[in-house]
């Protein structure tokens, strides 16, 4: 399992960076091999409110489906959507392949650095 | 709680990378590093081998064995031949199933009935008060053997390499023969349980896993799990008993011709005569037969209210099992197994058709709904609190034409 030292976690295995404002988030290698093949996401739209700690989208394998959750709150002011035709990208490249991109910042989750969240993997197994 | 059960393959998928999961008190693969995806894809173009020893294997033995089995299962058992297999059902008083199975003649003096592994005791449990009737004996021989299914266009050729023939059976489904192969005994089944047009399951003794496993991924084979059987099978519209048969989500009994493929496992021949819920399973056959003809009335909705079909979803989403099902803006059901389901894409028909490199995927499945609905009826599945659109297609593959399935795409 790879995790990327530059990153910020959360519990619910997804990353954060942020950036001049603006927060991108995505999944977890942890997360992707846990879900298995990744088939469909299920996005939310630019303009729409994220809140952090709660749903913003889904994303669905063969297996099962699980609630992507925010990060931070804000605004949305983008999506990936290369993911709508190719949701596998989450799979081969879980941080390069951003889910979504929030502005107007204004809370966040309790977050986890690397070394953290690395702990917390091990002891979730 | 009970210790899961292990088949002697055990270490052979741990040291492969296999996700191991209970499945039916058994701890089997449900996918292997390469993930259900690629092994289902590898199965319908080359060949996927898959652990099946969890399954139940029974041998009936006696003088009364044929009388037995034609009271207790739904199949004729006395027009099976040697070297010859059936699918068919276990079934109860009302035309329910108790189980699913699939009954070989490898022997002229014994059956081979091959149970689900869940069911296993239960319906050995069924069984036990009945078979007291009658001068035969089951015998349990499951921990001393093990099964694997052998699946897709290439798996033909790798058994008969093993065995040094021309062909491993005779060339359609459901013929058998016992080969030797590189000095281990093998019983092969031209079976199974993914929709491949060539596919076998082989029986053996615990002895000889290893080696059957090791030889046929160094002929190319890769290992596949319950992952991508089951949507192997889901594509196929193979049904699952849990799933579309046994108890429904409401907790009534699901009644056997619900399920179509219920016409080729039940025989009402004079030659088998009485059996356990002939009288019931007459009447749904009666109805199962107008909703076909398209000529279902009440009558026969009473007898028959819900049978198994296809769905796919028309609408971008995923269907999963226990979704709701409308039509015409009325709860006619619910999903009872679908997924996104991978496919090759083909060109050209039947023999000639031929797999492209290309891929694509299908949210597809199969439900459970109210016996009227027709086929190529649009209907609507409440994902998650959306209405999304999908279709009762007549079936989701073509697969009568060796060497491939071909996938019918719902429009």
């Amino acid at each position: 399992m790879t995790i990327n030292p530059d990153l910020k976690y959360t519990k619910s295995h997804e990353w954060v960076k942020e950036e001049d404002g603006v927060a991108v988030v995505g999944i977890t290698d942890f997360a992707q091999d846990a879900l298995g093949d990744v088939v469909f996401v299920n996005l939310p739209e630019a303009g729409d409110e994220v809140v952090a700690g709660e749903s913003f989208g889904d994303v669905e394998s063969v297996k099962a489906v699980s609630d992507l959750v925010s990060p931070v709150s804000g605004i949305v002011q983008a999506v990936n959507e290369e993911l709508i035709d190719a949701p596998e990208m989450l799979n081969s490249d879980p941080y390069g392949a951003w889910i979504i991109k929030v502005e107007q910042v204004n809370d966040r989750e309790t977050l986890l650095d690397a070394d953290d969240y690395e702990a917390f993997c091990a002891e979730e197994g | 709680m009970s210790e899961l059960k292990r088949t002697v393959l055990y270490n052979a998928h741990v040291a492969a990378g296999a996700t191991m999961v209970d499945f039916g008190g058994w701890e089997m693969p449900i996918q292997y590093p390469s993930g259900i995806v690629a092994e289902h894809l590898y199965t319908r173009k080359c060949c996927g081998i898959f652990d099946v020893s969890h399954m139940g294997r029974l041998l009936i033995e006696g003088p009364d064995r044929t009388r037995f089995l034609q009271h207790v299962l739904t199949s004729n058992v006395q027009s099976l031949e040697l070297n010859k297999a059936q699918y068919c059902i276990i079934p109860n008083e009302n035309g329910g199933a108790v189980d699913d199975a699939y009954l070989y003649q490898f022997e002229e003096e014994r059956y081979l009935l091959v149970v689900n592994a869940s069911n296993t005791d239960k319906d050995l449990a069924w069984l036990a008060p009945i078979v007291k009737d009658y001068d035969c004996r089951i015998r349990n021989i499951t921990g001393e053997t093990i099964s694997i299914a052998v699946q897709g266009p290439e798996s033909g050729k790798m058994l008969a390499k093993l065995a040094g023939v021309e062909e491993v059976t005779k060339p359609a489904r459901n013929n058998l023969s016992i080969l030797d192969m590189e000095g281990h005994q093998v019983w092969v089944a031209r079976t199974g349980y993914t929709g491949e047009p060539i596919g076998y399951e082989i029986f053996l003794k615990n002895e000889d896993a290893d080696w059957a496993w090791k030889r046929l991924l160094e002929l190319g084979a890769r290992p596949a799990g319950l992952g991508a059987r089951d949507t192997l099978r889901m594509e196929a519209m193979l049904p699952l008993y849990g799933d579309e048969m046994g108890i429904d989500e409401e907790g009534k009994e699901m009644p056997i011709f619900g399920l179509a493929l219920a016409r080729f496992a039940v025989s009402f021949d004079e030659a088998k005569g009485e059996f356990i819920g002939r009288e019931a399973l007459a009447k749904q056959a009666a109805a199962q037969t107008a909703f076909r003809e398209k000529r279902g009335t009440e009558a026969d909705l009473a007898a028959l209210p819900r049978r198994v079909r296809p769905i796919a979803l028309l609408d971008r989403g995923v269907m999963r099992h226990g979704m709701d099902v409308y039509y015409n803006g009325e709860k006619v059901g619910y999903v009872t197994s679908a997924t996104m389901i991978p496919y090759y894409m083909t060109e050209g028909e039947g023999p000639d058709a031929r797999l492209l490199e290309q891929t694509g995927k299908r949210a597809i499945g199969i439900c459970y709904i109210k016996s009227d609905v027709p086929t190529g009826g649009q209907v609507e599945v409440d994902v998650r609190g959306k209405r999304l659109k999908a279709i009762i297609p007549l079936k989701h593959v073509t697969n009568n034409q060796p060497p491939y399935v071909i996938p019918v795409l719902a429009k």
